[in-house]
């Protein structure tokens, strides 16, 4: 279909004007906005990612086409949610209390709509309790809480108790991340999960939903 | 010491120089900068520029920006508590050394990597006191088994007893700040004294892109109020936190380190404070931080140049390996950007010597190398004297043609003056390099560490100042 191979081309080259608008022309032709999906921004993504595990592409590249797919995705989203499509998931992500970084966090989130995850990014210096809500309200099935700080990174440990005491702790995969953080201390506190870097973090959320 | 001036290398033209000025002061008074700190914010507005309280946003002027350049000491003296270890910072001057405050290190018995402890602050200053090529000390490990509150006077005091160079360091809380000078003071003998030969200084960052934070930027107020020393980096990572060029990220570290210098000026003109820079570029693969890229010798080459159009001392980052282990790239990494930084004549290179692993590991064996790669390195920046003596035509009267050199009273007399002679390089031919047990680099400088760790003694604190300073501050581990 040569919509779908437009959506896909203008995808890698991170034109995030165009590919909602190829995204609307395929949903007008009447293409199935699964079909939309898989053959348009799905395959535009997966060359984006090969390319980039083979060093082709680098990250700003990775990110400007994700910016695109999240732009198609706007368009695309409640359309799939008609046709009773499944989404990859939504994903709450936030710097703990008293930490003010967040390019990681960044990364991490644009990869993931890039991935097609629905990302509520909460900013810098977010308190358990918005952690929490933030959960709830959007009905996230996964958690990213990101430290830089060894100071900062207890924090983490205390949001997951927070999820616990308000009872939705089950309902949400929490993943940690940030320079000092490590595997170790992911199991320690109660984390299901870490990743060392932005890619390997959107690989590891897929498998832990399954 | 004597100081060595470079400048030989210049990576900015004249106008390249210009146009990143004046793009600078295009950001102070177009964009701004966020001003988070209550104190630092209300100067600003205080001394007439342009504040939006709402946003935190203050704009600096053209003029603000020149005044207070005009105000900063164009010589910052960082003393050592031995003369011989003062650092002229001005001009080309050049000084090389340590820095970090890492959270691991590789440890000297095990190579193994693990975390920094309050006896590392001890060694690593006792071991730098002994290298003759590490010029001062900006404190390089976090003291991982203290409480927070008590990092800030411990981190000072240990080194103090432990080496007598000059020590820079970043602190972690406004309370640790003041005590950190309260105790110099009592040390110097007086507040007067302290000022007169410092022999402590500091380090706030200021955040890039344009923001001053609240933390730093209370601190940066008080040691200004103070009249200490200060050092206020920026630390853009190319495409990150400033544009992806290095012009770019130039323009901004040069507007961010200006806008911290700005303050310090308004607070207490005449504050000696540091043009300084820790940037560096990122792995496009990941848009991570790497220390050992070529473009962070430029980047950095390239901040001296620009704090040098000012005339004023600066401080500069370089000397750094992403490598994991003691290697190749280890080496190659570390020798190219200190060699490109040294000289470009930047007065005060940190992190210099013994980091490793994006700086974020120190490793004791490494200082003895990165000693001995400084060592070269402060040999280049010297250059080649030409005078009567050195062109030595009298040497060739007598050796006449075809003879030769080799026991010429001229050769003798000026040999080791000329010759950088190392410690570490092995020349031997491969016979006696098999012979001796085919030495490495890595074996040498791990036994020269553990050498030294054995048998330096620093000149510590007398023991009734010592006492004196334990009935001051409790929290003082002995």
């Amino acid at each position: 279909m040569e919509v779908l191979q437009k959506i896909s081309e203008e995808l890698q080259k991170g034109n995030y004007q165009q590919v909602p608008k190829l995204v609307q022309e395929a949903l007008s032709a009447r293409i199935p906005p699964a079909k939309i999906l898989s053959d348009g921004l799905v395959a535009g993504m997966d060359v984006v990612g090969d390319k980039f595990r083979r060093d082709e592409f680098f990250m700003p590249e990775v990110l400007i086409s994700a910016r695109a797919m999240q732009a198609g995705m706007d368009i695309l989203r409640p359309r799939l949610v008609e046709t009773g499509v499944k989404l990859a998931g939504k994903v709450v992500l936030g710097t703990v209390k008293g930490d003010l970084h967040d390019i990681g966090k960044n990364l991490v989130g644009m990869l993931m709509e890039g991935a097609g995850f629905q990302v509520i990014d909460l900013g810098i210096d977010v308190p358990s309790e918005r952690f929490v809500d933030a959960v709830k309200s959007n009905q996230a099935n996964i958690l990213g809480l990101s430290a830089l700080l060894t100071t900062t990174m207890p924090r983490m440990k205390e949001v997951i108790d927070s999820l616990m005491e308000a009872g939705i702790r089950q309902r949400v995969k929490v993943m940690v991340g940030g320079a000092p953080v490590t595997e170790k201390f992911a199991r320690d506190i109660g984390a299901d999960g870490y990743a060392p870097d932005a890619a390997s973090a959107v690989e590891k959320v897929r498998g832990l939903i399954g | 010491m004597k100081p060595t001036a470079g400048g030989q290398y210049r990576p900015l033209t004249d106008q390249g120089v210009r146009k990143i000025h004046e793009s600078a002061l295009t950001l102070l008074s177009e964009i701004g900068v966020e001003v988070h700190s209550k104190p630092a914010f209300e100067t600003f507005q205080k001394k007439g520029a342009v504040c939006d309280a709402s946003k935190k946003l203050v704009k600096m002027s053209r003029s603000m920006v020149e005044d207070a350049i005009a105000k900063a000491p164009k010589k910052v003296v960082l003393c050592g508590r031995e003369e011989k270890h003062d650092l002229y910072c001005e001009g080309k001057n050049v000084y090389l050394g340590t820095g970090g405050t890492v959270l691991n290190v590789i440890d000297l018995e095990t190579d193994q990597k693990r975390q920094t402890l309050l006896k590392d602050v001890r060694d690593i200053a006792r071991l730098c006191d002994a290298l003759e090529n590490v010029h001062f000390v900006v404190l390089p490990v976090y003291p991982n088994d203290l409480p927070p509150h008590e990092v800030d006077i411990n981190r000072f005091h240990s080194s103090i007893m432990n080496c007598s160079k000059h020590l820079m360091g970043g602190i972690y809380t406004l309370k640790g700040t003041l005590d950190v000078i309260k105790m110099a003071e009592t040390i110097a003998g007086s507040s007067r004294s302290l000022r007169e030969r410092p022999f402590v200084s500091f380090i706030t960052c200021v955040v890039s892109p344009l923001k001053i934070d609240d933390l730093y930027g209370d601190i940066l107020y008080h040691i200004a109020q103070m009249g200490m020393p200060v050092a206020i980096p920026a630390e853009p990572l190319t495409g990150a936190t400033s544009p992806v060029t290095i012009a770019g990220l130039l323009t901004g570290l040069h507007a961010e380190t200006l806008s911290g210098l700005v303050l310090t000026q308004l607070v207490n003109p005449g504050t000696p404070v540091l043009y300084a820079c820790t940037a560096t570029s990122t792995d496009l693969r990941t848009m991570g931080y790497v220390s050992g890229s070529v473009e962070m010798g430029l980047i950095n080459a390239g901040a001296a140049a620009m704090a040098q159009y000012l005339n004023l001392p600066n401080y500069t980052t370089a000397g750094m390996s992403d490598s994991k282990i003691v290697d190749t790239q280890n080496g190659y990494e570390k020798a190219i950007t200190n060699v490109l930084v040294a000289l470009s004549g930047s007065n005060f290179i940190h992190d210099a010597a013994g980091l490793v692993e994006f700086a974020s590991t120190a490793s004791y064996k490494q200082y003895v190398i990165d000693n001995e790669i400084i060592g070269m390195v402060m040999r280049a920046v010297r250059g080649i004297e030409v005078s009567d003596e050195t062109i030595a035509i009298d040497a060739y009267r007598r050796a006449g043609p075809g003879g030769n050199f080799l026991s010429d009273p001229h050769t003798v007399q000026w040999m080791r003056r000329e010759h950088y002679i190392p410690k570490l390089s092995d020349r031997q031919l491969r016979v006696n390099w098999e012979k001796s047990g085919r030495p490495c680099v890595e074996e040498k400088a791990k036994a020269i560490a553990g050498t030294i760790l054995k048998e330096h003694e620093p000149l510590g604190l007398p023991r009734e100042l010592s006492d004196q300073l334990r009935k001051m501050f409790p929290e003082i581990r002995p």
